[in-house]
């Protein structure tokens, strides 16, 4: 051994040394602490109405269900607050949700009306973007691309470039397409017009069917029963659907604006231009998202059917006034600047008849004005043009009127579904008391103020306000009394030429076929309630 | 710095060469998972176990069993005749229980924390005493290979202080390593449910330990063949057979067990119905039991001595069951449970492989240099010329 | 007083506002593509702790319909997390809920092994990863208010209290309403107990939830085994050393008092 490689370490040292991390060890293992730190999560935020111990009650609670296939709206979560303004609309002004039991069966039940993304204060609802599909069959060179535009959409997109609400920009906002690059504008107010045509008709063949007692007009299972509903707003067509489909037989056959120039454009305007109905695009720019939903719908494809071919839809593509915006903004175009421009020929005129649709009552005042010429043969006297009963925010409006040769004539208007239902409760009461018909025609619009206040109209006051529905309001009537060169759907030329080139009259053959639909039960799909 | 008086030697190999070439890339392959995380994996939410648990915390410790059985048979039985295999199962087991350390601290997480048990102790956890037992341990085999180390060094007065606490760190050795090798086993039995019915059972701590028992000498077995044919190291004869005894009656005990409990609880129909899982048990119990038990046997009753061959080929079936048998609990029995599949990402694989390639070239340098197998057979091809061996071996009896 | 929620998934139509609650409360990212946490495709997850799964059933009056439910750490009567966890970073608490403290965590993932649900997710990309998984908003229940997720939902799916009174009130739920529930209140009894319990008018099996679980507490079996460890540890070490003592003396013995308790060197 070589003991001058020993370290100079004696036993006690290195006992000592040995006892202290012994000690230091026992210390350390025998404190086998228990504190464990924070623990994760818990340091984030909900809103302040759940925050209070215990399990209040809470009012305005939780938010809507929307399903992800949702053809109209989309959500983001990321921008959600829960704070509660969708449900607040969806429940409480619509009376949608809450108005079915639970459990669910297959599906989520929406009328696709879009107040939810109206409401929503960070716009985590919104409506489904179609922007880029629409870019894309415009710079399609083999396509062409028409687009119509809704009557509401005139009167408010001026506000997302800073106009004040309600500002006219009729001129300006055609500009603002041509130079997008579509091949042709056209205006919804010339098929407003054609709406008028067939539902008044309609109106008066079931008027004289329920005094002679069998249907009147073209066939012989032509809708009867009175009142006879509007059917232009789709949000409303399918609360009817869902909650109301024994009254289904009420709601007029005619097809909404947007779908009859969707149908006309495929086969009217193609023919007149020679233009193969497979190369045209329709889109269409709506204050709505419910029209989304409707431009969807199996049975809108009546131009097809025609053809041949019939996955050719009426209307391809469908943006709300929101949309149309953001695209022209995206293009760096500034719509206050625009110099006015004109629709094109042959669907791009409309009258002050066809303007008011966008307002709650509208449809209800051309429809009188044009009904009244068709009862009588006469045109309207100068007080029927302006309606004031059917005028205004009231929930639930009703006029009588006098037409002579005829009697009363008894209408209601109801914008807004929760008052819809007043009304719809007291129809089907009616009926099941077997007492006569209160009304002879109604007006139902899904959302309060009508279209003007619609799910995809730009959202100047959030959450939406009764202020800037009026100053719209008061500029469609401004455009009817005092712009519009017409102010009667009969006397537009561009209509009267349809029917002379092609359709035929109202209500006939081919107006059928192209412009009148059915509709579908949707009670399966539901347990319906009476109250949330 | 001399080490026993020579100068330090280590061999350079083509094999070494490799060794040294798959633990640079391990070095590197450990400072990527040090700072990405364990993204590197292919672990997932369905598979939060994989390769380097199975290897690291299941195999190895399993493999590292010669340690504590060899001792034990030693120093506690007073088994003078497998004096020879002790220092280098001692180092082995010191080696592989270094590496299972650190395999598993690239394993954890938070590993940055692997010192928190020792202060926070989750008593109802048999991982927690699973911990202590394996980190008590491995400070055991440090002591009880220190001897060697300070020997070489020449601090010949540390090296004897060790020396002295050889009797409680064995009998220490031998208590925790009980604890701990039936705790990989008892660990899983809270898996209830989960873990396939072929290999869960309340006796997987006893299963675990019998097996380890078994397989420590069979380790210690194939290490000296493979040690033997690197360093020209004489097959002890009586040593091995010991061993080899030792092992088949322990395996006896563990086949006897496990068929047992299959039975018991109603299994054997699902040990032949063929599926996966079936075949995988089949497997493992045929290469692991059946065939070394089988050998073991037939050669008992006919009054055969055992071969070097028949003892090798023995260890490596019993070592290669094993294997198979921590692989199934940990992949086969868990996969239906978990839904998906899971393979070793690249990164995974030369981990393990760079952290084993690091270990043996330890353990060659080790060897080479200090005193853990007999003086005369430590050199290969040098210098000196290669002392004729005397006799069968040299161990003293 | 243990705190517990009863789960009615008949009333739930998928809104998640649960889902935003908890990615409110707890600061989670989203991931609306690859980790959504409503539909088909929702799967707890390390940003997820809470999902709305949808699920195509048929009703009873055989009508397809969907039915949504609500996923989350179920909190355990006797956590088999909990148990597993041998830095005690996962704790049940007297309120009730089983949380996590990451600053304790080593990262082993026992939990994810152990728990019988596949509850506990990992954070695999991040370099100082955590487990995840819903902690029940416990500072809220500390403080007495309702977890996030139970608090924002519109049609009340769930009812906060105490464990105990709420395994009655599904009973009475179900009592009431022979038609609509199936005989089952899950959570009563799996795994020894849970505090989260479901009603369903669907098999539990077929609205995502692991039917095939122990009826019994499963940290009761390792206990069976660890409870006796002590013991085998002393007994165990005092025959180890009696027979090396016996041994040494027998060695001495016969070769006369050489010292023979040389180590490995010798």
């Amino acid at each position: 051994m070589d003991n001058k490689n020993d370290l100079p370490i004696s036993r006690r040292f290195f006992l000592k040394g040995l006892g202290a991390a012994g000690v230091t060890g026992a210390l350390a293992t025998l404190s086998g602490c228990k504190d464990a730190g924070k623990p994760s999560g818990g340091e984030g935020w909900t809103p302040q109405q759940y925050n209070a111990p215990g399990s209040w009650p809470v009012q305005v609670r939780g938010r809507v269900p929307i399903d992800p296939r949702n053809p109209s709206i989309v959500r983001d979560d990321r921008k959600c607050i829960l704070c509660g303004q969708c449900t607040e609309a969806c429940e409480r002004v619509q009376s949608v949700e809450g108005f079915y039991g639970l459990p669910i069966k297959n599906d989520i039940t929406c009328v696709n009306c879009g107040q939810c993304a109206l409401w929503c204060p960070t716009g985590a609802i919104s409506e489904r973007d179609d922007i880029s599909k629409v870019l894309q069959v415009i710079g399609d060179t083999n396509l062409h691309v028409i687009v119509q535009t809704a009557p509401a959409t005139r009167i408010a997109i001026g506000e997302e470039f800073g106009m004040p609400a309600g500002s006219i920009v009729e001129g300006k906002m055609v500009a603002a397409l041509k130079q997008l690059g579509f091949d042709r504008v056209f205006d919804t107010n010339f098929s407003a017009d054609l709406t008028i045509m067939e539902e008044g008709t309609e109106l008066v063949n079931r008027i004289k069917a329920a005094g002679t007692g069998h249907a009147q007009g073209g066939h012989g299972h032509a809708p009867t029963a009175l009142p006879q509903f509007t059917s232009c707003s789709p949000g409303w067509v399918k609360f009817c659907e869902y909650f109301y489909p024994d009254l289904l037989d009420h709601m007029s056959t005619c097809k909404s604006p947007q779908q009859m120039l969707g149908s006309v454009a495929k086969t009217y305007y193609a023919k007149k231009k020679n233009i193969d109905p497979r190369q045209i695009v329709s889109v269409a720019i709506m204050p709505c998202t419910a029209k989304k939903f409707e431009a969807a719908r199996t049975e809108m494809n009546s131009a097809g059917v025609m053809a041949g071919t019939p996955e050719l839809r009426d209307v391809d593509f469908v943006l709300t006034t929101r949309e149309l915006a953001r695209m022209i903004k995206g293009k760096g175009i500034d719509l206050a600047k625009l110099d006015p421009q004109p629709y094109d020929s042959l669907m791009g005129e409309g009258t002050g008849a066809a303007v008011i649709f966008a307002a709650t009552g509208g449809v209800m005042e051309a429809a009188i004005r044009s009904g009244y010429y068709l009862l009588t043969g006469q045109n309207p006297p100068e007080a029927l043009l302006n309606l004031n009963a059917v005028r205004g925010l009231q929930g639930v409006k009703e006029a009588a009127l006098n037409v002579p040769g005829v009697g009363e004539l008894r209408v209601a208007v109801a914008s807004g579904l929760g008052n819809a239902r007043q009304l719809l409760d007291q129809i089907r009461a009616d009926k099941q008391a077997g007492r006569p018909p209160r009304y002879h025609f109604i007006e139902f619009m899904a959302c309060p103020g009508g279209c003007i206040s619609g799910g995809g109209q730009p959202k100047t006051s959030v959450p939406p306000s009764d202020w800037v529905r009026k100053e719209r309001l008061q500029s469609i009537y401004t455009i009817d009394a005092k712009l519009a060169k017409k102010r009667l759907s009969h006397e537009n030329k561009e209509v009267m030429d349809l029917y002379a080139d092609f359709l035929g009259k109202p209500n006939g053959d081919m107006a059928h076929k192209l412009l009148h639909t059915t509709y579908t039960d949707r009670s399966a799909h539901l347990t319906a309630k009476t109250k949330a | 710095m001399t080490i026993n008086g020579n100068r330090i030697t280590f061999k350079m190999t083509p094999f070494r060469l490799i060794l040294i070439g798959f633990s640079l890339i391990f070095v590197g392959i450990v400072a990527y998972r040090l700072v990405n995380g364990l993204q590197m994996t292919n672990l997932t939410d369905a598979w939060p176990w994989g390769l380097w648990i199975f290897i690291d915390v299941k195999l190895g410790v399993a493999l590292a069993a010669g340690g504590f059985t060899t001792a034990g048979i030693y120093y506690v039985l007073g088994v003078k005749k497998v004096k020879p295999v002790v220092k280098p199962a001692i180092l082995t087991a010191w080696l592989g229980y270094c590496l299972v350390g650190f395999g598993l601290l690239m394993d954890l997480g938070r590993w940055y924390g692997w010192w928190h048990p020792i202060f926070s102790w989750g008593e109802h956890s048999v991982m927690f005493e699973l911990y202590m037992c394996v980190l008590l341990y491995t400070i055991v085999l440090t002591c009880e290979f220190a001897p060697v180390l300070f020997k070489g060094i020449g601090l010949i007065k540390v090296s004897s202080f060790f020396t002295s606490l050889t009797a409680p760190l064995v009998i220490g050795g031998i208590a925790l390593s009980t604890m701990h090798q039936s705790s990989l086993g008892s660990m899983y039995v809270l898996t209830l449910g989960k873990l396939n019915e072929l290999w869960w059972t309340m006796l997987l701590p006893v299963l675990y330990y019998s097996s380890a028992v078994a397989v420590g000498p069979a380790m210690v077995t194939c290490e000296t063949a493979l040690a033997g044919r690197f360093f020209r190291h004489d097959w002890d004869a009586p040593a091995m057979t010991f061993l080899a005894k030792w092992s088949g009656y322990v395996m006896s005990f563990y086949a006897l067990l496990r068929f047992s409990d299959l039975a018991v609880r109603g299994q054997l129909g699902a040990l032949f119905a063929l599926d996966t899982e079936s075949l995988m048990c089949l497997l493992e119990l045929a290469i692991g039991c059946v065939l070394p038990l089988f050998f073991f046997w037939s050669y008992k009753l006919l009054g055969r001595e055992m071969t070097k061959a028949m003892i090798v080929r023995n260890a490596v079936l019993m070592v290669l069951g094993v294997a198979l048998n921590r692989g199934n609990v940990v992949f086969t029995g868990m996969a239906k449970a978990a839904g998906t599949s899971y393979f070793p990402s690249a990164g995974e694989l030369f981990l393990s492989i760079g952290l084993l390639s690091v270990g043996i070239l330890v353990y060659l340098f080790i060897v080479e240099n200090f005193d853990v197998f007999p003086a005369h057979d430590r050199y290969v091809n040098t210098k000196k010329e290669p002392v004729q061996p005397q006799g069968a071996g040299c161990a003293r009896a | 007083m243990s705190k517990g929620v009863l789960v009615d998934m008949t009333k739930c139509f998928g809104c998640g506002a649960c889902t935003v609650a908890c990615k409110l409360w707890n600061e989670k990212k989203y991931d609306e593509v690859n980790k959504p946490t409503l539909g088909e495709q929702a799967q707890l997850v390390d940003i997820n702790w809470t999902v709305v799964s949808k699920h195509d059933v048929t009703d009873k009056s055989g009508h397809p319909a969907w039915r949504f439910a609500k996923k989350q750490c179920l909190h355990c009567v006797d956590p088999a997390c909990a148990s597993s966890c041998l830095v005690g970073a996962l704790r049940k608490t007297e309120q009730g809920p089983v949380i996590y403290h990451p600053d304790l965590c080593v990262g082993c993932r026992y939990c994810m092994v152990a728990c019988p649900f596949n509850i506990p997710k990992y954070e695999w990309d991040k370099s100082f990863p955590k487990v995840s998984k819903c902690q029940m908003c416990f500072t809220r229940v500390a403080a007495g208010e309702q977890p996030a997720c139970i608090a924002v939902c519109p049609n009340q799916v769930m009812t906060f209290g105490d464990r105990d009174a709420l395994v009655q009130e599904a009973h009475k739920r179900i009592a009431d309403n022979k038609e609509l529930y199936v005989n089952h209140v899950f959570g009563e009894t799996e795994v020894g107990g849970t505090a989260w319990l479901y009603l369903s008018d669907q098999p539990f099996a077929k609205l995502g939830f692991k039917t095939a679980v122990p009826q019994e507490s499963l940290p009761a079996y390792t206990w069976q085994i660890l409870s006796k460890l002590p013991a085998i540890l002393l007994g165990w070490t005092a025959i180890l050393s009696g027979i090396y003592f016996i041994n040494k003396r027998r060695n001495s013995i016969a070769e006369g008092k050489q010292d023979s308790t040389g180590g490995p060197q010798a």
